[in-house]
């Protein structure tokens, strides 16, 4: 190709882009030079990170900001002076192959940068979050660094090395074992920095449990908040040896904080209760300071981060992420309650709904209809909460036959041809040992606490024969895993373009008193789910709205809970444990 | 209700039943309708079932007709066999009626074909 014929290929491909960054950003763009580049073909969707914008555009010139917008193919960056931008320009213009597949990127200069709430930001700290430079000096680095010798003991995590004194953090049960204190307690070389923070800085802290984090450069710590029922507050955490930039996240807002070498950071209040915290794995952090971007490489850091049990259960007021919260909430649910609260808030709704219900559930799962059709002619199916029958008719070689509580589904189940009965999945009334197959899909995260979820599962397994194989779907707490949006979510039309699904979440869940002394919260349709114990409200069409609203009883279940109850029992085994369209699944084999 | 799903039903959830099995049956209504047959199923169904509890069942409700009351040796190639199987397994349907707990006598009643096998907190 002559380079008339690629200048021409150049100017097209602006031209369509030109549209693309208008539709996506609303932002317009051309090719009069401005401070401001706009990557047109590059983006957070398709894999463009700060860190490698920040190497090649740092090359020109002092950056004033670097812009990725969530869910967009399109990024923007600024430069303090024109003419560095103009160069930047001139050199990566259709030649940068840092875009998709390394392809090249596309450039125009745009006259202002869109203005976004859901962006990472380093302008504020998270309420609470108290930054103390240059806590500790030098000297005092190196003597508490010598405290803990890391060659020698190497109890590996996959992100990094772990030291705990005075009690053990448990990364699985995520608290401590607050009646085993450990031989060693948080060494008195330790003391000074208390000193320090209560004469200088008026804070009376006084730790009982030390968790010493040795990081390479590189590692990195996923986003978490600190157990409530375990810590009281603040957590108090010191940076030695190399700074690093720690990621604070709340619903749609994301703000990055440095931690500078040397320095204390308070974590207390709202920061410390309802914001998580992390750290993202890389070599060099992107750190925006004195209003322009520079790198900063990270080296191997330690952090010393000091924390005092708690004593009995967490009373905060940030009760969605609060672990003695739920608690509380479940065991509120007693098992009579939890039975009442059944019967009103599923039974009787599902009676209420049974046929629009039945008219919304047409399309089998096709990973439940896998499974099912996977079973040998003349196998015996039993499908536990078997509602309209979906799955009912779908391996004609077998002799499949459902269980629903719903009198309302079950009519429609045999209005349509099947095998059924009226029954409740916590005392199936089968054989034991009788099936080759169970299904239960979207049941047990109706049961009101976790003694009726794991007596549905047992109920399963006794029918199950020997070898015999059963799937169990639940709602998952989460609705958007690996940035992949559940159909659920995607069911609002306003969900399907923002990447952060957090970003429409402002509605605040009301609660609702289900029984004397049991309130819990409605959920708010097509959102992330904020609590585990919750009422989702089902609407029927064509009546008025007082009397069409139902709200049904979730538990919606956290990563891992479902296979973690199904290992209490001895009789099975966990075939496989996976996540589908915002349900956490598993599939069991009786041993 | 067919009287496959008989088999393999029980009133053994009920507090105070240790078996509660096989449950009897008063049928009020009783169809018969034609279902296909496949000798593989059956075959393969047999070895799964509780062979004098079907027989018992098939006999209390009239709907016997020629079935034996011992299984066939190599069954599994006597098609003839396997068809009165096919008929009392699958083809007869109990439209009402109730089954009853062989230990304390609770009923569960069956209408338009579906049996409830619901229980009362107070049972369980």
């Amino acid at each position: 190709m002559n380079s008339a014929a690629k200048t021409k290929k150049l100017e097209r491909k602006l031209k369509k882009l030109q549209h693309t960054v208008l539709r996506e950003t609303g932002m317009s763009c051309d090719l009069t030079p401005t401070k401001n580049i706009v990557i047109c073909n590059a983006g957070l969707v398709n894999g463009l990170s700060e860190e490698a914008i920040y190497k090649h555009f740092s090359q020109h010139g002092i950056l004033e900001n670097i812009l990725l917008l969530p869910g967009k193919s399109c990024s923007f960056v600024s430069y303090t002076k024109l003419q560095s931008a103009c160069n930047a320009f001139e050199t990566f213009n259709g030649k940068l192959n840092i875009a998709q597949d390394n392809k090249p990127v596309y450039l125009l200069y745009t006259s202002s940068l869109p203005v976004v709430e859901t962006s990472k930001t380093w302008k504020n700290l998270p309420p609470g979050l108290l930054i103390l430079e240059d806590f500790v000096t030098d000297e005092e680095e190196t003597e508490l660094l010598k405290l803990c010798d890391f060659e020698k003991d190497s109890n590996g995590m996959k992100n990094r090395q772990v030291k705990h004194y005075g009690y053990e953090f448990r990364y699985d049960t995520n608290n401590v074992d607050k009646d085993k204190p450990l031989n060693e307690a948080i060494p008195d070389a330790c003391n000074f920095l208390w000193n320090r923070l209560s004469n200088t800085y008026g804070l009376d802290f006084h730790p009982d449990q030390l968790t010493v984090n040795h990081y390479s450069a590189g590692q990195g710590i996923p986003h978490h908040v600190d157990t409530h029922s375990a810590f009281e507050d603040p957590i108090v955490s010191l940076s030695l040896q190399s700074s690093v930039v720690m990621e604070f996240k709340l619903d749609n807002q994301h703000l990055c904080v440095l931690l500078p070498r040397k320095s204390l950071a308070v974590i207390s209040g709202e920061s410390r209760y309802d914001w998580t915290h992390g750290i993202t794995p890389r070599k060099f952090d992107v750190v925006y300071t004195n209003n322009n971007f520079t790198a900063l490489e990270r080296a191997t850091r330690t952090s010393f981060t000091f924390r005092k049990i708690l004593q009995g259960e967490c009373r905060c007021s940030y009760k969605s992420k609060c672990d003695s919260y739920s608690k509380q909430v479940n065991a509120s649910i007693e098992n009579d309650a939890a039975s009442r609260l059944e019967k009103l808030h599923v039974h009787e709704v599902y009676e209420n709904i049974a046929s629009h219900f039945s008219d919304t559930r047409h399309k089998p799962w096709p990973n439940v209809l896998e499974f099912v059709q996977s079973f040998d002619t003349g196998s015996i199916l039993v499908d536990i909460g078997c509602g309209n029958g979906k799955y009912l008719g779908q391996n004609t070689s077998s002799f499949s036959v459902g269980c629903d509580q719903s009198t309302g589904l079950i009519n429609v189940c045999k209005d349509r041809g099947f095998e059924v009965f009226t029954g409740n999945c916590l005392s199936v009334p089968l054989r034991d040992d009788i099936a080759d197959g169970v299904i239960s899909i979207a049941v047990i995260h109706h049961l009101a606490n976790e003694d009726r979820r794991l007596q549905a599962i047992k109920e399963m397994v006794r029918v199950l024969r020997v070898g015999g194989q059963a799937l169990v779907y639940v709602w998952a707490k989460d609705q958007c895993k690996n940035e992949e949006k559940s159909s659920y979510i995607k069911q609002d039309r306003r969900n399907r373009k923002c990447k952060d699904i957090t970003s429409r979440d402002g509605a605040v869940d009301n609660e609702v008193s289900v029984l004397q002394g049991v309130s819990l919260p409605v959920h708010t349709n097509r959102t992330q789910f904020k609590h585990n114990d919750v009422l989702v409200p089902w609407k029927l069409k064509g009546r008025s709205e007082s009397d069409n609203v139902f709200l049904r009883f979730y538990h919606v279940f956290q990563e891992n809970e479902l296979p973690g109850m199904c290992r209490e029992l001895s009789n099975v085994e966990v075939v496989k444990s996976y996540y589908d369209q915002g349900n956490w699944c598993v599939i069991l084999r009786k041993v | 209700m067919k009287l496959l799903t008989h088999n393999m039903l029980t009133s053994k959830c009920m507090k105070g039943v240790s078996v509660g099995y096989p449950l009897g049956i008063n049928a009020s209504d009783v169809r018969v309708s034609e279902v296909d047959f496949n000798p593989d199923f059956i075959a393969r169904m047999i070895p799964k079932l509780d062979w004098a509890v079907l027989y018992n069942a098939a006999e209390s409700i009239g709907q016997l007709e020629d079935l034996p009351k011992d299984l066939a040796n190599n069954y599994e190639n006597d098609q003839e066999f396997l068809k009165k199987v096919h008929h009392v397994l699958l083809e007869v349907d109990i439209i009402n009626g109730e089954l009853v707990c062989p230990e304390t006598g609770r009923k569960f009643p069956i209408n338009n074909g579906i049996p409830n096998m619901l229980l009362n907190e107070d049972e369980v």
